[in-house]
């Protein structure tokens, strides 16, 4: 029998293969979005895969662990979040598919509905909830807003297949509903690809 | 009846600032609502746009995540505004660049 890396190493490349196939045949629509969410949950199942022996923890308290990142391109990882660990809502500028390991991750959808006429001020609403929990996945296009919360007590590890590595993301855009503000982080597309 | 929260002295020293921050209260937060125009996108400790040196004081840190802030810097006493709570008076020099 194959070693856990091994095996490992085998179904990410086969589900890597499936992105590539899946995205060439539809490009980035609701569908193909769909699709690679049932095929991440499945792999987000092979709990034995993924030991936590073989993945170390956050120093702080959340991490992300790369299983399969091009110099460009879809990127897939292992990310390690602690219980209240959180993001505020957010715009990443590309698409991405998340599917639980094990714990549980909220994510709260919104929606912009001010004119973003003024620089800094935005005014956004709540539609929406997702509990990521294993067995279960979550895709989201490319302009989608989430915010993000580890609940319970146990960490929320999970995969994230990311439409870019996180080295090479667009401007990500950042709400905070409380404040009425927005703020960007710099675009990364425009270096060099490593 | 709930006890407030006790109020700490926060002192940012790029402007002089200072501000009132209780001890349930960011860094960051208290800054905001004193009008100060403090560098920040994520307010979550996922970007490290609000990374600080602090100067003088001590705080407790909310969950982050380590790309935010590494291990290295954290030991060189630096730390986001966003997750930083203060246990006392302190002093903090953002180092990031202010909003134009």
């Amino acid at each position: 029998m194959p070693d856990i890396a091994a095996r490992r190493a085998k179904a990410v490349t086969g589900f890597m293969r499936q992105v590539t196939t899946i995205l060439a045949a539809e490009g980035v629509t609701p569908s193909a979005l769909h699709a690679l969410k049932l095929k991440l949950a499945a792999l987000g199942q092979k709990v034995d895969l993924f030991p936590p022996a073989h993945f170390a923890d956050p120093v702080a308290e959340g991490r992300f662990h790369p299983l399969a990142v091009p110099a460009d391109g879809p990127a897939l990882y292992l990310s390690i979040n602690k219980p209240g660990k959180e993001a505020a809502p957010h715009d990443h500028g590309i698409w991405c598919v998340n599917a639980s390991i094990s714990g549980r991750e909220r994510h709260l959808l919104y929606r912009r509905i001010d004119d973003a006429t003024k620089p800094g001020v935005a005014v956004v609403e709540k539609v929406g909830e997702v509990m990521v929990a294993p067995g279960q996945g979550f895709a989201m296009a490319d302009h989608d807003i989430h915010s993000t919360e580890v609940l319970g007590d146990a960490p929320a590890i999970g995969l994230a297949l990311y439409g870019y590595p996180l080295a090479r993301f667009p401007s990500v855009v950042w709400y905070h509903p409380d404040l009425g503000t927005t703020r960007a982080t710099a675009s990364k597309r425009h270096t060099d690809a490593a | 009846m709930a006890r407030k929260p006790k109020l700490h002295q926060v002192t940012i020293a790029n402007t002089g600032a200072v501000i009132a921050c209780a001890a349930d209260q960011t860094l960051l937060r208290a800054a905001l609502v004193a009008g100060i125009d403090y560098p920040y996108a994520c307010a979550s400790g996922n970007c490290g746009q609000c990374i600080g040196q602090l100067d003088a004081g001590t705080v407790d840190m909310l969950p982050r995540s380590d790309a935010s802030l590494s291990p290295e810097q954290f030991h060189a006493g630096r730390v986001l505004a966003c997750r930083a709570r203060p246990r006392g008076d302190v002093t903090i020099t953002w180092l990031g660049r202010g909003r134009k």
